[in-house]
């Protein structure tokens, strides 16, 4: 396995910590940083995210760091956004109020109109024609989300069920992918997860 | 499916794990960081850090105690509570290494503060305790600061309901003493429109299925139990016969 430099992008809202250890406890190194220069120099960068969509909209534009993030994407740095941080990859949230997104991948965050909030352990299915990622029969991983992802069938990279409703619980768009759960508090599993994608976004 | 889970409750005193015994006798446990480093290898699903001593101090959260955790990289969800006054600290837990805050003090306190706090890091990572005891045919919720009991319907209908997604539900007279939850307690499903956890004296095997066979039930915690024997929690887990949790799983480090 080769070691990567992998940027966790702090944009203020978060727990980046849990993120930096596990791809520490991977092999990779991790930093934590909005420096462009280190963000540009990195193998591969990650949206990390708790919070609300609006305040870390407005955290990202005021440091300049969505510039920073639209150009590194079109050189095809390869990225992965985690819960909000996926999120933050589409083109509007309704969260609050109507508010634009990096729009990275085509798609829209609306509320979850089925359940108020989906937390807890969930099993999550990949789409097998878009990844070689093989789980075993226990393959929860933890959620803690209101809203979800709304996108075209192409860019559904995961799906979950809650109460019997489908929804998107990963997206992947060439070298840009976002997970709606949190692999870095999904235990094995998530590590598993999040090194193999690692691995299948920069083989790609 | 979406799993109910297995809380595991870490009490706080003065910087040290303690077990709790009916809010008012703890004997030392040690260092919180071990004792969640191995409640984090055992595979439990959440894990609540309940620093009790905070807010009577006014000391605010319990940063120390984050920090320690936060640089062991834990894989499991944790979950905030103690000495959170305002929005800033709640931030300042969830960037420290918490997912969720859990918050009781507060609730008492003026209601748009929760708001403030939902603003900034969204309702679903709001949970409330709410420590009760049945008194006859009436439930009684506990302000821990000040001790006074209020009946249960009138105390959530002055608290910002709205702006929390899941309730603890704590058995505190009967915190901490094996088998002696209350199983009337689920009973409280009826009164409160809200996911709950239930925590105190649960410690067998036929009164987590009672909790988790309650359509309200979304978890059930256990503090002091699970330190009595090594891989406590993946032994419970194996005898829970009820399908809905995740399943055991023994530590692997190969990803």
């Amino acid at each position: 396995m080769k070691r990567r430099k992998i940027c966790i992008v702090d944009y203020g809202v978060g727990n980046h910590s849990s993120v930096a250890q596990m791809i520490n406890k991977l092999g990779h190194s991790s930093r934590i940083t909005k420096d462009p220069i280190e963000i540009k120099s990195s193998d591969l960068l990650i949206l990390p995210g708790v919070g609300a969509f609006p305040l870390a909209m407005n955290n990202i534009i005021q440091d300049g760091t969505d510039k920073i993030l639209l150009d590194e994407a079109k050189k095809g740095k390869k990225i992965i956004g985690i819960c909000l941080g996926m999120q933050l990859l589409a083109d509007q949230s309704y969260e609050f109020k109507k508010t634009n997104g990096l729009g990275m991948i085509p798609g829209v965050v609306r509320p979850m109109s089925f359940i108020d909030w989906h937390i807890g352990w969930n099993r999550v299915d990949f789409n097998g024609q878009k990844t070689k990622l093989k789980l075993q029969d226990d393959n929860s991983v933890y959620f803690n989300h209101s809203y979800v992802f709304e996108t075209s069938p192409d860019h559904i990279l995961a799906e979950s069920v809650v109460y019997g409703r489908t929804f998107t619980s990963a997206v992947k768009k060439d070298n840009i992918c976002g997970l709606q759960f949190h692999p870095e508090k999904s235990q094995y599993i998530g590590m598993k997860i999040f090194q193999h994608l690692i691995e299948e976004l920069n083989n790609a | 499916m979406l799993k109910k889970r297995f809380v595991a409750v870490v009490t706080i005193k003065n910087s040290h794990a303690v077990q709790s015994f009916g809010y008012n006798k703890y004997l030392p446990l040690g260092k919180p960081d071990v004792i969640v480093k191995n409640l984090d290898r055992w595979g439990v699903d959440e894990i609540i850090l309940q620093c009790i001593d905070r807010t009577s101090s006014n000391l605010g959260p319990d940063f120390e105690v984050l920090n320690k955790i936060s640089k062991i990289g834990i894989s499991t969800p944790i979950i905030y509570g103690g000495g959170i006054r305002n929005a800033v600290d709640a931030a300042k837990v969830v960037s420290k290494g918490a997912d969720r805050i859990l918050l009781d003090a507060l609730l008492y306190s003026p209601k748009n503060e929760i708001e403030i706090i939902a603003d900034k890091l969204g309702v679903q990572a709001i949970m409330a305790n709410i420590p009760i005891r049945q008194d006859g045919e009436d439930y009684l919720a506990l302000n821990y600061q000040t001790k006074i009991e209020s009946q249960f319907n009138k105390f959530i209908s002055n608290i910002p309901l709205h702006w929390i997604s899941e309730v603890l539900i704590t058995d505190w007279c009967n915190e901490g003493k094996k088998e002696s939850f209350n199983i009337k307690l689920l009973e409280i499903s009826d009164l409160i429109e809200k996911p709950l956890i239930f925590f105190g004296g649960i410690s067998s095997i036929l009164t987590i299925n009672k909790i988790l066979n309650n359509f309200k039930t979304v978890g059930f915690g256990i503090g002091n139990f699970l330190n009595y024997h090594e891989n406590a929690v993946q032994k419970l887990k194996l005898n829970i016969s009820n399908q809905v949790i995740r399943p055991q799983y023994f530590h692997n480090k190969e990803y």
